[in-house]
């Protein structure tokens, strides 16, 4: 694609200002990174959120009114976060806000409270899930804890299938950061519960070029099976590392790690490799793909997405169906479009994600997590394991 | 009117002010940013205060890199220790804010001290990659000593308050940032008419000529460290304050990498160009967003290819600035007033 | 005994990329006194111009990199004429800062035309690894090893020996008696940047085709390289070669030995710590010239 046919696509497709009456419009904030560390996977989604934004438009809006996405770059510096969320909060009264990464998510999680501002965020981190201490926090896929119980209950059921004796050995290789941690604690507890070893844990720093002294020490411990919490990029290196040691290691990996990409960039490394995928790969035949594809082709003509770009468009549904339920109760305020996410129950995304549900004690959206494996340079699912939604591992 | 400087003494040549109206301007000045909270939005109050503490740690950063010619890559790090040692003392000690800003500026001062012995040996660009290594040695522990600092999640700080007084807003911190921005900037600025920054500054333009007039290099050096650290740690403490949660992400390499450039930008060894390239470098991002917000909002497609123009015009404004501007704002702003003073008959 | 080795290995081998992309800094801060932060983006422009060339005009390899390699030496040229000339005389931090302008304009200028998304990188090298004792090491390293050579014996005879070269020490000594003599200056900053992209454009698509993708975090890796400059001595070519592995196997060892007693996170530290240790018994690096001052 140039840069030329794009700008072509979009002036085209999509240069009409603006135009339904100021005080008509539903205003929603939007905290997007398109130019940071995490633009990678942050510009996709936003592409799929500002795409849901148009089409719910284009149909009349909601209850007749518009939606103004009204969304900015912060570029994964916190303090623009901060300031964005200020500005959107108290100037542009907004009344609720698309957040991106767990770095934004975590700095403003109390301020959402505070300011009762219905934040969905790209991050799944489970505490988020917990209404009790972020009643104002909400995301659209199972929590990253549940991704890896699932994760590791594939392991296991691997091991047994393929004739393992004892306890798999599994390792942990993550960031030293706020994502690449969140699901780890909850993941060795339970892995120390259904009987997985747990042997290593792996800290990936952040842009690194070689992860062979990583790979190295899992080798020396035995290690059977890896899950890998950073994203793409360094699951490639991982991956590429792993195989040239000829390492004979069965990978997993995250939403933010796994997803068409991942072959693409990996090649035949990628064979094999198992993920975690909330929300499915772009052109999945489910019934809510037609509408995204033709939203897809109108915008970005020449442009191709993945998931990510699934992700922020599912994401985006969630919190329209809640805006028009809180209009329905005439009550479009931060407050009421939380009350009025927290009575979706069962809701569908047209299956390009889990039905997701929210109550006012519980924000897990779905405990399904659905797993796929790299076959043939495609992502094919082999499962979808289902956790309990039990007291205990709530917001953990 | 004023024409020409005329000094008679070395009292004069010392003054701050060299004629009452600057006097008469700075007091309208700071008159003005006193009442401005009242009509300000929340938004602007946020910037504002970003600001002033941008300028309290560039001036810091001045200190040891404008004055006294050591090349400082750490001061994000030095941040990350003012606000982290707010956490710990206000949060997990319930300490008044008239207690835990000096203390961590005390704190930082210590850090400071310990990174600023390679300076005994190492100059230029070699002791800016030992403060490198400081950065992230700081870095490291504040990701890993979890109990403390809460690690890679981070750790809420409560709002500032002192003898019943909170200031849990943008307006009200305001009133406690603005003056000790002042205060110390004022600190600063006297700093340099005493015998200590006057043997910064002697050590800046030759350490060895220093030492031969009785100036103790090394001495010096790490006091222009303690000083430099001190007024970042309490920069790093009032935006703990500010932000109410800070983690590791709030203080990357790019952050020390942008303080740099305020300082170079606005002018190396000048108080006002630490001001000048603090507001400069934290209001050219907001200002390129608003202008963008503004274009992408009418068009919302053109968002994510404006986006990275951001960064473009950004990095053209520094690169033109320095090419037409090479000594800083501060400097430019002194040709400006030159001009003016003997404005219509200059020569 | 294995695993250190191999450890051991491991860092050399790695180190050789760092090696690679240090010589840019090293080229241009020899003869201009600039430590230039732009660096990562020139590895990042080079890559995008070489995956262009490959992917969307299809043209073979090789004939793409040579392309790469003009359009790095134009490039270079470029930013040398209408950044780095006007600021000629200026004090060296303003230098230094102006290519830090340059980085966040070039990284701009990279997001408008490439986007940010990672892509794919062809695969250049043959999958196949190849052993090195008791380390099998993917191919990637090995060209960049042998990059490192070339260049090596390349350098050390073009400042030997040609009337360029050794302008452009002449020039590193002293500009002003530089251009006395008869030397361009103005020509031989234009050499140096040009140089310089070339070297990182080399570096820019080893270090694409090792990782298979490309966006543009990888701009990170000019900081990374900076400590590896200074260990070896800003201003020398063999300072920058025998700099690459030491950090190489310094965050290999870290990563070995250390990371598993203390929870990760030494790879990233502990060279820095070493690093520090090394600069106090020598402060001009390992081979950097040590500056005798005078009053």
């Amino acid at each position: 694609m140039t840069p030329r046919k794009s700008l072509a696509a979009i002036l085209s497709a999509a240069l009409l200002p603006a135009t339904a009456a100021a005080q008509q419009e539903i205003k929603v904030g939007g905290i997007f990174d398109l130019t940071g560390v995490t633009s990678d996977v942050g510009k996709p989604f936003a592409q799929g959120v500002q795409d849901c934004v148009a089409v719910v438009n284009d149909a009349g809006g909601i209850a007749g009114r518009k939606v103004k996405l009204i969304g900015a770059d912060y570029a994964y510096k916190i303090p623009q976060a901060q300031a964005l969320y200020k500005k959107l909060v108290n100037d542009d009264k907004v009344i609720m806000i698309q957040g991106w990464g767990t770095g934004d998510t975590e700095a403003l999680k109390e301020f959402v409270g505070q300011d009762k501002i219905p934040y969905f965020s790209g991050s799944f981190a489970a505490p988020l899930s917990d209404p009790a201490k972020f009643p104002y926090n909400f995301f659209v896929a199972p929590t990253y804890s549940e991704q890896l119980r699932s994760w590791l209950d594939w392991v296991k059921q691997d091991y047994a299938k393929s004739g393992g004796k004892g306890k798999p050995k599994v390792a942990f290789m993550y960031g030293d950061n706020a994502y690449g941690k969140a699901p780890i604690a909850a993941g060795k507890k339970y892995a120390a519960e259904i009987g997985v070893d747990v042997v290593d844990e792996a800290i990936l720093p952040p842009n690194f070029q070689d992860a062979k002294s990583q790979l190295l020490v899992m080798k020396s411990k035995g290690v059977e099976y890896a899950y890998i919490n950073v994203t793409t990029t360094g699951v490639s290196l991982v991956l590429r590392d792993a195989k040239t040691a000829g390492m004979n290691v069965k990978f997993g990996s995250n939403p933010y790690g796994f997803s068409e990409t991942l072959p693409k960039v990996a090649g035949a490394n990628a064979e094999g490799v198992t993920g975690v995928v909330p929300h499915v790969p772009y052109g999945t035949p489910v019934p809510g793909m037609a509408t995204l594809e033709a939203a897809h082709k109108k915008y970005h003509p020449t442009d191709t997405h993945d998931a990510m770009y699934v992700r922020g468009w599912a994401t985006c549904l969630v919190w329209m169906e809640g805006l028009k339920r809180a209009a329905a109760a005439n009550n479009l305020t931060g407050a009421g479009v939380k009350a009025a996410i927290e009575t979706l129950s069962d809701f569908s995304t047209g299956g390009l994600s889990q039905s997701v549900t929210y109550t006012p004690t519980d924000h897990r959206p779905t405990m399904t997590t659905s797993i796929y494996q790299i076959q043939g340079g495609k992502l094919v699912k082999i499962g979808d394991y289902i956790m309990p939604r039990t007291k205990e591992w709530f917001g953990l | 009117m004023r024409c020409g400087d005329f000094r008679q003494s070395y009292a004069e040549d010392m003054a701050l002010f060299d004629s009452p109206l600057p006097r008469v301007l700075l007091g309208l000045l700071l008159a003005v940013l006193l009442v401005l909270p009242q009509f300000a939005t929340t938004y602007w109050l946020d910037v504002l205060n970003r600001i002033f503490i941008a300028i309290i740690a560039a001036a810091g950063l001045n200190v040891v890199t404008g004055y006294t010619g050591l090349i400082s890559l750490g001061t994000a790090a030095f941040l990350a220790v003012g606000g982290f040692s707010t956490a710990a003392l206000a949060g997990k000690a319930g300490l008044p804010f008239v207690v835990v800003i000096p203390l961590s500026g005390a704190i930082t001062a210590l850090v400071g001290l310990v990174f600023g012995i390679p300076s005994l040996r190492l100059k230029g660009l070699y002791l800016a990659v030992a403060t490198l290594a400081a950065h992230y040695i700081v870095e490291f522990t504040v990701t890993h000593w979890d109990s403390m600092t809460g690690g890679v999640s981070g750790i809420s700080v409560p709002a500032a308050q002192f003898a019943g007084l909170t200031l849990e807003n943008d307006r009200k911190i305001y009133y406690l940032i603005f003056p000790l921005m002042v205060g110390l900037l004022f600190f600063t600025k006297n700093l340099f008419r005493t015998k200590v920054g006057k043997a910064f500054v002697a050590i800046r333009d030759q350490d060895i000529s220093a030492e031969v007039m009785g100036v103790n290099v090394f001495r010096y050096k790490l006091l222009s460290f303690a000083v430099s650290s001190f007024l970042v740690g309490v920069a790093g403490s009032l935006l703990a304050y500010q932000a109410r949660i800070i983690s590791p992400e709030n203080f990357p390499i790019t952050l020390a990498i942008d303080y740099l450039g305020m300082i170079i930008i606005g002018g190396l060894g000048s108080i006002l160009g630490s001001i000048y390239g603090a507001i400069f470098i934290t209001l050219l991002p907001e200002m390129l967003r608003l202008a963008t917000d503004a274009l992408s909002n009418q068009y919302p497609a053109l968002m994510s290819l404006l986006a990275p123009m951001k960064s473009g015009v950004f990095g053209l404004v520094v690169i033109l600035f320095l090419i037409f501007e090479p000594d800083g704002m501060a400097a430019r702003w002194h040709h400006v007033k030159a001009y003016w003073k003997l404005y219509p008959f200059s020569y | 005994m294995e695993f250190f080795l191999q450890l051991l290995l491991n860092g050399i081998v790695v180190g050789s990329i760092y090696s690679l992309v240090g010589l840019g800094f090293v080229v241009i801060y020899k003869s201009t006194s600039v430590l230039n932060f732009a660096q990562g983006e020139f590895l990042v422009l080079g890559a995008y111009v070489c995956l262009t060339m490959m992917v969307k005009y299809q043209i073979p390899f090789v004939p793409a990199f040579l392309i790469t390699l003009v359009f790095s030496a134009v490039l270079g040229i470029l930013t040398e004429r209408l950044i780095l000339r006007p600021m000629i005389g200026e004090p060296v931090i303003s230098l230094i800062m102006v290519t830090l302008g340059l980085s966040s304009l070039l990284k701009a200028i990279i997001q408008g035309i490439w986007g940010t998304e990672l892509q794919p990188f062809p695969d250049i090298f043959p999958a196949q690894p190849v052993h090195l004792g008791p380390l099998p090491v993917a191919q990637g390293y090995i060209y960049s090893m042998a990059g490192v050579a070339v260049l090596l014996v390349i350098f050390t005879l073009f400042f030997k020996y040609t009337r360029s070269g050794v302008a452009m020490r002449a020039t590193a000594f002293s500009q002003q008696v530089s251009l006395s003599m008869g030397i361009s200056v103005k020509r031989i900053f234009a050499l140096a940047w040009s140089i310089a992209a070339v070297v990182s454009a080399v570096g820019g698509v080893l270090l694409a085709g090792i990782r298979g993708g490309l966006d543009g975090a990888m701009a990170f890796f000019g900081l990374k390289v900076i400590p590896v400059v200074i260990l070896g001595g800003l201003d020398s070519i063999a300072g920058a070669i025998v700099g690459g592995p030491i950090m190489g196997i310094l965050e290999n060892l870290a990563g070995g030995y250390l990371d598993p007693l203390v929870g990760g996170g030494a790879k990233e530290v502990a060279p820095f710590v070493v690093l520090v240790l090394i600069l106090s018994v020598k402060p001009y690096g390992l081979f950097g010239k040590v500056k005798i001052e005078r009053v």
